[in-house]
């Protein structure tokens, strides 16, 4: 549904005194997946309707000083800011069912995730170059970095994986935002470096069980495409 | 039952002390096991992720410091009273993280930990990552009006913001002079007294 229908469809819920319970949600973030993919995929598989708000980057300073850390993503739940991607992640998955379903699994869930945030900082100088946002030597980068982070990291992934049974989640058995968050940069991994993770082949089953999901399917197919 | 906790970490306060001090401020009794570099080898590949600190919890592991404060805080009504104050509570918490891994590049040759230019290294890393982070906590402070960073009571970024500043204080007092209610925070979360219990007993270390 376009943004115009979501926020036609949240005010009419608005509007409804028996469906009041339900918030209304909107998302801000720039027109990429990146740090506000997971939430609005959330959103997708619970089927909750959100404003799926695309800041072009020349409006962002604009935009920047009314925002409670001056970021994005930003999350807005009847008009009250929450900033932080995790701490948006996590929120919603809580209140949609993909956090786990024990607190011991919770607390697995935001461990894999924080160690992903630590990898991919590693990883960022190579990305950069990648993208286009710096100038660098991919090569270079790629053995100093890439492969050093990639190693340690998918090496971690890849045994959760196989010791989960191969079941499809990194961890428990069923969808959390550990497992989107992986598959979302597996995604933007096969885009600029089509072979880089070939050595961990339980991982990438995984995510292709991940990417199945008929919900999450349904929007990969009909998102904005991008290229990270 | 209660669960059977063991914290394991290095013997010094680090990435483990906001949860020794979690554990503290809710009085749950927990296994303080601080690892010789030695033992910290052969523990190592024991780990979920190689690093420490580790929670076991009835015997099972989970990694990520954060992670762990979390979990200890949640279980321990410290995350906050709604959803939503949990989610602020996290969503301060990693904006204390964003800030910590830039200042740690200034902070470890403060510390002598790393060799460098320590001057020069305040001035281009240290002052601009302390001046994007703490007038965001006096905002919060400021309007959250409990002296607390979220609701009405202390929850586990109060611990993790207060510790970081009583570390700042004891190796620069003056660093953080231009923010006195960040101070005034961190003594009153210190002042709690299951905290300061821990504080004013736990064994010494430099950091």
């Amino acid at each position: 549904h376009s943004p115009l229908y979501n926020l036609l469809y949240s005010a009419w819920l608005s509007l409804v005194p028996s469906f009041s319970a339900m918030p209304s949600y909107k998302l801000t973030y720039f027109p990429v997946r990146a740090r506000a993919e997971v939430a609005r995929q959330l959103f997708y598989l619970a089927g909750v309707p959100f404003e799926d708000v695309r800041v072009p980057h020349a409006d962002w300073p604009a935009l920047k000083p009314k925002t409670p850390f001056g970021q994005m993503p930003l999350l807005e739940v009847d008009g009250k800011p929450l900033p932080q991607s995790y701490a948006i992640n996590r929120y919603l998955a809580k209140e949609f069912g993909f956090a786990g379903k024990s607190p011991f699994e919770a607390a697995w869930v935001d461990a894999i995730a924080d160690q992903f945030k630590d990898y991919n900082i590693e990883l960022r100088p190579l990305f950069l170059v990648l993208m286009g946002f710096a100038q660098g030597d991919k090569d270079q980068l790629l053995k100093d970095v890439g492969i050093p982070a990639r190693d340690k990291f998918f090496g971690i992934l890849e045994k959760l994986a196989k010791d989960n049974g191969n079941n499809g989640h990194f961890v428990g058995s069923s969808l959390t935002w550990a497992d989107l968050l992986i598959a979302d940069h597996v995604k933007t991994v096969s885009i600029h470096l089509p072979s880089f993770l070939d050595g961990f082949p339980t991982v990438l089953d995984t995510v292709k069980k991940i990417e199945s999901t008929p919900k999450l399917k349904e929007w990969i197919e009909k998102r904005p495409d991008t290229k990270f | 039952a209660m669960p059977q906790y063991k914290l394991y970490y290095f013997a010094f306060r680090g990435l483990a002390e906001v949860s020794r001090q979690l554990f503290a401020l809710a009085e749950v009794e927990y296994e303080n096991v601080g690892l010789t570099p030695e033992q910290w080898k052969e523990f190592k590949p024991k780990t979920p992720f190689g690093r420490i600190p580790v929670l076991e919890v009835d015997g099972q592991l989970v990694a990520q410091s954060l992670a762990i404060a979390r979990y200890i805080a949640k279980q321990h009504g410290l995350a906050g009273k709604t959803p939503f104050e949990s989610a602020w509570v996290d969503a301060l918490a990693d904006q204390w993280s964003d800030f910590h891994r830039v200042f740690k590049k200034y902070w470890y040759l403060r510390l002598g930990v790393r060799p460098g230019d320590i001057e020069g290294s305040k001035v281009s890393v240290g002052i601009p990552a302390r001046d994007s982070f703490f007038p965001l906590i006096v905002k919060q402070l400021k309007e959250s009006t409990s002296g607390f960073l979220v609701g009405d009571g202390v929850t586990w970024v109060d611990v993790l913001i207060a510790n970081a500043v009583e570390d700042i204080n004891s190796k620069e007092p003056e660093f953080l002079s231009e923010y006195p209610e960040v101070v005034e925070h961190q003594k009153r979360v210190h002042a709690i007294p299951a905290l300061k219990k821990w504080i004013d007993t736990r064994p010494p270390s430099t950091n």
